[in-house]
């Protein structure tokens, strides 16, 4: 889907009118446009509006269960941060359904653009298995940016010596160049992790395998096209630290 | 602290006696302290709006009294992670409700058995048999008035996916439109509700 096609899902989103893989792409589209925030939530105060059409008394004994049971659930801390844990039930949930999003966005756009990616589509199954070894490893965290008009989110393992970019709005790069992702070390030393171009709607799904463990920071560069050994001078266009 | 602020969240349209906006935010956080008192009232104050539109979605008063249980749970353990800038308090429980009450159709049956089952209980509307408070009225009213005064296809898709819990998709076949046309009908409609309701987002 293009931006400008889920822009016009603000509606059916409000009344939860999307099927999961549509939530989650326009999710991930939500993060980025402020303009689709903000009727979002204008729009979901209406929709919450036609409840009152359908007001009715609950059973007494709801109140005595609910009430009961909370007395042995602990409310959650407020939670606020950058480097996020993905530990928690929802925020892989959320992760999940925006993998299975780019994935299915990457097939579908296979589907069209025939055999090389007929190819890619063969070696996604290894792909999804290395991808569910990143999310579902105990350490497992996650950044987000900004890359150009678009936004990343880097998923990755120190154990497991993994990483999931996941990209979305992501524009294409100049005739000739590409991006290129770098493991950057304290000392500023770049190492290549891949390079990668987003597919017609701005998606980027890339799994990259290294040791993180002396890695400061991940940096995203425009390179020639077959990218470049160690990062251009000032072609650096995204940081962001893990 | 921040509280305050919400005091003057009410809709700026004259309706009659909605403190709810007010107090909501207010029990939330005392929810998040682990206050239980202030969930009682949260929960006393909402309840009949949480499980009158479960019940309109999910069609069954046990399976209704379920989602809504889950519910109520899941607000109690998230109180603290309400956030003002989404929404307001009011529409955060309600998204969580109706969030539930749609995933509990669409996994409860195929599309098909509810196609059949929404034809043939369109007539029972639970909330008719159910005398409320006097401005809970008045605001149901004021809202169906809205509602009259929508087109036959954005009425209906409106309906089709809010108490249906259809898919917009799942709507346009439904209404026999286009899956575009139904998509704008169901945003254009909500708009024009939420304009001519004077539905106030703002929490500043």
């Amino acid at each position: 889907m293009t931006s400008h096609e889920l822009s016009a899902l603000t509606g059916a989103y409000a009344l939860d009118a999307l099927d999961e893989a549509e939530r989650a792409a326009f999710e991930a589209h939500l993060a980025t446009c402020a303009d689709c925030a903000a009727e979002v939530r204008s729009l979901r105060a209406a929709a919450g509006e036609l409840s009152r059409t359908s007001i009715a008394t609950a059973p007494e004994q709801l109140r005595g269960d609910v009430l009961g049971a909370i007395g042995s659930i602990r409310p959650l801390p407020p939670s606020a941060d950058n480097v996020v844990s993905v530990r928690g039930h929802d925020a892989r949930r959320w992760l999940w359904q925006t993998v299975a999003a780019a994935c299915l966005v990457l097939t579908a756009a296979a589907g069209v653009w025939g055999y090389q990616q007929h190819q890619d589509a063969n070696r996604s199954h290894a792909r999804t298995v290395a991808i569910t070894s990143v999310l579902d490893s105990r350490d497992a965290a996650f950044v987000t940016g900004a890359v150009a008009t678009g936004r990343a989110r880097i998923v990755y393992s120190k154990a497991e010596h993994r990483l999931v970019l996941i990209g979305q709005n992501i524009p294409q790069p100049a005739r000739g160049k590409t991006y290129q992702l770098w493991m950057i070390d304290p000392a500023g030393h770049a190492t290549s992790s891949g390079m990668f171009t987003p597919d017609g709607g701005g998606n980027v799904l890339v799994l990259a395998s290294g040791d993180l463990a002396g890695v400061a920071r991940m940096g995203i560069s425009i390179e020639p096209a077959g990218g470049s050994r160690q990062p251009t001078p000032g072609s650096i266009i995204a940081e962001m630290p893990i | 602290m921040d509280n305050v602020r919400f005091l003057r969240t009410s809709s700026g349209d004259g309706e009659p006696c909605d403190d709810l906006a007010a107090q909501l935010p207010k029990l939330l956080a005392g929810s998040a302290r682990g206050d239980q008192h202030a969930f009682a009232k949260l929960y006393d104050l909402t309840s009949a709006r949480v499980y009158g539109m479960v019940l309109r979605v999910v069609r069954d008063r046990a399976q209704a009294a379920e989602v809504t249980q889950d519910v109520y749970l899941q607000v109690w353990r998230e109180s603290a992670r309400f956030d003002p800038a989404v929404g307001t308090a009011v529409a955060w429980l309600l998204m969580i409700a109706h969030r539930r009450a749609v995933d509990r159709v669409r996994s409860a049956q195929s599309a098909t058995r509810r196609e059949d089952r929404y034809a043939t209980t369109q007539s029972e509307r639970p909330y008719d048999q159910v005398a409320e408070a006097a401005h809970a009225n008045l605001d149901a009213q004021r809202v169906r008035r809205v509602l009259e005064e929508l087109t036959d296809i954005q009425r209906q898709a409106l309906q089709l996916a809010y108490f249906g819990g259809y898919t917009h998709r799942e709507v346009a076949d439904l209404l026999h439109i286009p899956v575009g046309t139904a998509k704008t009908r169901i945003r254009d409609g909500l708009i024009r509700l939420r304009d001519t309701l004077g539905v106030n987002d703002d929490q500043s």
